[in-house]
């Protein structure tokens, strides 16, 4: 099989751009729609046993206590309450006037409180840990593919590798900031720890192929580095079409039978993981080729 | 082609033990697994046999809060007022002590209490996993006692700010106006009792009526007062500490009679505060040749030379006047009904052997005032109180144990307590720097008692009398000992997960675990025949050995966890796919099944290798990143993918050495050639 990946690759590297571009524009114009971790404040879900009062009566009982309120219905029983920060006192307190306007029972299903304070260390965190492991990957190709430094020096392959990981990361952002934008899908911890999962996975993939085109550059005489990369496109195909389905079936099982409060996570990781294989194959070695074109002027 | 094959050249009973090996790992990670099935089989063969082979605990899985549901709560510790090379260590016993009583007292199965630190501040966070209410909880926590050891605070009050400064300016100004206005109305002819009406401060007297007053609490009023008579009216404005005022004085009466002495002490070993070393025969023929010697005239002279009482060379052994009651009964008794100049006989008291000289007699007077107040402010009003008290880093922490005790001379109860090491250093190095001050003891920040300190301790043992029944006593001992923390605590956050929303998301998780597997095993079969069921058996292999070593290491699961570890399986897979593409790719190009094999792997296994050191990079700083649900998922990724590289290369390589050393041959090929073209077997 020999599937001419790398003749299109002006192709493949425009949509990519594109694409890329295309939701660095989504972040800019609508952001992320950032969850109580980034935030702070209370988000409270209830259950009402039997009517659910509407949703301007529960309301009613936070405004009167000066808070801010938004509401969320979840299924029939369900609502889901966001407010600003609650202390104990007020806690027991607005549960004790929702009882008031609610006849049956309610039942507290899980009530959390994030001070400001935690959140601005996390976003903060977040950033250091990605640039710190973007770096790690880099310096460790740069050492594990120290061999190949011809035609193209080994530290590039680790460069491009973490560039195809960022259009990953990208498309990721850029859906969420869409589903932020249409169906308020917010973005917490579990996203964060996504994107990371992404970055490892992602880099995991590219590094079986670009494992492949050393092996050949090790092996064969060949001149044309092109021939060469294509060569080893197709030979890791098959698996890394394997390995990426593979993946993306345990993904898919979780999605549709795992636990509802990881559903956005693991949407996340489904898209990230199906873009890392993209980019392996369709990124990250056609820039190979162009970089060692451009060396050669 | 290259012609160096690089396999181990292995026999097949070598292999056999591999496999066999491996066997025997997955049977023990079943039993740690599932314990109380291997305990039903021990019963049985206890029963047969009676070889007493013990029964595992039956410990149950770690669960994590969200799968448990639970409370999750973060607590920030005061450390405003301990200095900063001291907070981390401050917090750390925060920690133990919140552990200790959240073990003991809440009955919850596996607390996990740890400290963090977010920018400057210091939180201690604690999680419940199956607590029912948490309300409880917080409040048990909340109980804890905070036992800090103070003492005296020599510090200077800080300065005024500006703002302060104007403050009272501003207020003083409107004092004196008013001042002002009342003299200027009395001068044109208004009466003090209209001006107490109108003006006085001292809403709660009658008419301004401050009652009779003494020297010590009105010196300035009292002042005037000994040189007016009943019914004067002050001309002038009267100022004191707190205010001023315009008095009447209405009517005088007789105080306290009051003696005024001088005392030549002579005092033996053994006397209260004697710090001569007089014995007492000495000490009564030196006090019988004063009194042969002493007259009125020289009594001062002689009382500087020999008195033994502290600061009698400058005194005089002057003590000034004094009421009843304030000297012991035989001193006064010696001086208080005799005529002026008289010098008592010797009398012994417990501080020694003294002369007594009387120099006078009076009965003080004290005036009944009315008057009109105006209050004024001064810095002691604005600044904040002056804490007493400072800080010695003593405290609940450094706590080894409480205990009841009764003092077996008053019968008093009291609380005696035990300091560990650390604790007893540092209590000694106190009680030596305040000797003859106090020393403050603290609960939950009210002052228990502020004990003297008569000599430096060095046994690290203490003890606290602060009028206690039995009963409080022992309540107090109780919850010392449970732990008393060093700091005060605030709860800053909470997370009540309700429990049953954890069993969903547990059962959920759980089938969906199950499923992934089963779907990526159809899969491998599918595509890679016979080597795909050898790797479907060393994912299962692979799968339970991870979970016994979650459940060894008490690795808490959470949701995240799983997820972490469900995906790991995939990962694990990608490496046996690297692997069994190689082996196809082998194959075609006319290898031995043997051979392919081995070269199968070696070809593989730096993809693999670089592969999984890549992800475990992210989890390294995913570790370092996060907490809770972070963590739970990178460490349950990191123990995966170790654990694959494992299982790929050591059993799933060693059971395809095993099966293939019957498959030798060509002909068996078909049986790995998944989705090959028939053309391309040779």
């Amino acid at each position: 099989m020999n599937i001419p990946f790398i003749k299109y690759s002006k192709m493949w590297l425009f949509i990519s751009g594109v694409a890329a571009v295309i939701s660095v524009i989504f972040l800019i114009m609508w952001g992320l729609k950032p969850g109580i971790d980034f935030t702070g404040g209370s988000l409270m879900e209830l259950r009402f046993a039997e009517n659910r009062p509407v949703a301007d009566e529960i309301k009613a009982v936070f405004v009167k206590s000066g808070l801010e309120v938004s509401t969320q219905n979840s299924g029939e029983k369900i609502l889901i309450v966001r407010t600003s920060f609650l202390d104990e006192n007020k806690h027991q307190e607005i549960l004790t006037n929702l009882k008031e306007v609610t006849t049956g029972d309610i039942t507290e299903i899980s009530f959390e409180t994030v001070g400001p304070t935690i959140s601005q260390q996390l976003k903060q965190r977040a950033w250091m840990a990605i640039v710190l492991v973007s770096l790690g990957i880099i310096i460790y190709i740069a050492y594990a593919f120290r061999k190949v430094s011809r035609p193209v020096a080994s530290w590039k392959y680790g460069l491009l590798a973490v560039i195809a990981l960022i259009h990953d990361l990208l498309i990721v952002i850029g859906v969420f900031a869409l589903l932020g934008h249409f169906y308020g899908i917010e973005v917490n911890t579990p996203f964060v720890v996504a994107l990371l999962t992404v970055l490892g996975y992602s880099v995991n993939d590219t590094i079986v192929v670009y494992d492949r085109i050393r092996e050949n550059l090790l092996r064969r005489r060949e001149d044309d580095f092109g021939v060469l990369v294509n060569a080893g496109l197709n030979q890791t195909l098959w698996r890394s079409v394997n390995t990426s389905f593979t993946t993306l079936l345990t993904l898919f099982a979780l999605y549709f039978f795992g636990g509802s409060t990881i559903h956005s996570f693991v949407l996340a990781l489904l898209i990230g993981i199906a873009s890392g294989a993209y980019s392996s194959i369709f990124i990250a070695s056609p820039l190979l080729v162009v970089v060692e074109k451009w060396q050669r002027k | 082609m290259d012609k160096k094959i690089i396999f181990k050249s292995l026999n097949k009973s070598q292999v056999k033990w591999r496999v066999a090996g491996s066997l025997i790992l997955f049977l023990v990670c079943l039993v740690v697994i599932f314990p109380a099935y291997a305990n039903i089989g021990i019963d049985w063969v206890n029963n047969k046999t009676s070889i007493g082979i013990p029964t595992l605990p039956n410990s149950g899985f770690n669960l994590g809060l969200d799968l448990q549901g639970g409370a999750h709560l973060v607590y920030q510790a005061k450390v405003d007022d301990i200095p900063e090379n001291e907070r981390a260590s401050s917090v750390e016993g925060v920690r133990d002590v919140i552990e200790r009583r959240v073990r003991g007292g809440l009955g919850v199965a596996e607390p996990l209490v740890q400290t963090t630190k977010v920018g400057e501040e210091y939180r201690v966070i604690v999680e419940l996993p199956g607590i029912k209410n948490v309300s409880d909880a917080i409040q048990m926590i909340g109980e804890t006692p905070v036992l800090e050891f103070k003492e005296a605070n020599n510090d200077k009050p800080r300065d005024l700010t500006d703002a302060e400064k104007a403050q009272i300016a501003e207020y003083n100004d409107n004092a004196n106006y008013k001042i002002k206005n009342i003299l200027d109305e009395m001068k044109a002819g208004a009466s003090l009792e209209q001006m107490i009406e109108k003006y006085s401060e001292e809403k709660e007297l009658v008419m301004g009526n401050i009652g009779f007053i003494t020297e010590e609490v009105h010196p300035e009023i009292y002042a005037w007062a000994n040189s007016a008579n009943d019914g004067d009216v002050s001309q002038i404005v009267i100022k004191e500490m707190d205010g001023m005022s315009v008095v009447r004085k209405l009517s005088t009466r007789d105080g306290e009679k009051e003696v005024s002495a001088k005392h030549i002490l002579i005092c033996y070993r053994g006397a209260s505060y004697c710090e001569s070393q007089f014995s007492e025969e000495e000490a009564l023929s030196k006090i019988n040749n004063l009194k042969a010697e002493v007259t009125v005239e020289n009594f001062s002279e002689l009382a500087k030379q020999n008195s033994t009482e502290p600061g009698a060379s400058e005194s005089g052994g002057d003590l000034g006047f004094f009421k009843a009651g304030q000297m012991v009964p035989e001193f006064e008794n010696a001086v208080w009904n005799v005529p002026v100049n008289t010098i008592s006989e010797v009398v012994k008291t417990d501080f020694g052997y003294h002369l007594i000289l009387k120099t006078g007699e009076q009965t003080r007077k004290e005036y009944e005032i009315s008057r009109v107040f105006i209050s004024t402010m001064q810095a002691s009003d604005v600044l904040p109180p002056e804490d007493a008290w400072k800080q010695t880093g003593l405290s609940g922490k450094q706590l080894k144990r409480a205990e009841v005790a009764q003092n077996t001379q008053t019968g008093q109860i009291q609380v005696s307590l035990n300091f560990d090491d650390a604790g007893t250093t540092l209590f000694s190095d106190i009680t030596s720097r305040n000797v003859d001050k106090q020393v403050a003891i603290f609960l939950d920040g009210e002052i228990l008692s502020a004990p003297v300190v008569n000599e430096a301790i060095i046994d690290g043992s203490a003890v606290i009398s602060g009028n206690f029944t039995w009963q409080e006593a022992k309540l107090l001992v109780q919850r010392l000992n449970s732990g008393a923390l060093p700091v005060g605590i605030e709860i800053i956050n909470q997370q009540t997960v309700d429990a049953s929303l954890g069993m969903d998301s547990l059962t959920t998780s759980f089938k969906a675990g199950l499923i992934g597997l089963m779907l990526v095993a159809l899969l491998m079969i599918i595509f890679y025949r016979l080597s795909g069921l050898i790797s479907v058996v060393s994912l299962v292999i692979y799968s339970v050995v991870v979970l016994a070593i979650f459940k060894f290491i008490g690795v808490t699961l959470t949701l995240s966890g799983i997820a972490g570890f469900i995906l790991s399986i995939g990962m694990a897979v990608d490496a046996n796919v690297l692997v069994f593409e190689r082996l196809k790719e082998e194959l075609t190009e006319g290898k031995s099944l043997r051979s392919a094999t081995e070269e199968a792997f070696v070809r593989a296994w730096p993809s693999i290798r670089d592969g999984n050191i890549t992800t475990l990079i992210s989890c390294v700083f995913l570790i370092w990143f996060g907490s809770g649900f972070v963590q739970g998922f990178a460490v349950a990724l990191s123990l995966g993918v170790l654990v694959s590289m494992f299982t790929t290369i050591i059993i799933t390589r060693n059971f395809m050495r095993f099966i293939f050393s019957f498959l030798d041959g060509k002909k068996f090929n078909w049986l790995f050639l998944g989705g090959v073209k028939k053309e391309k077997i040779s």
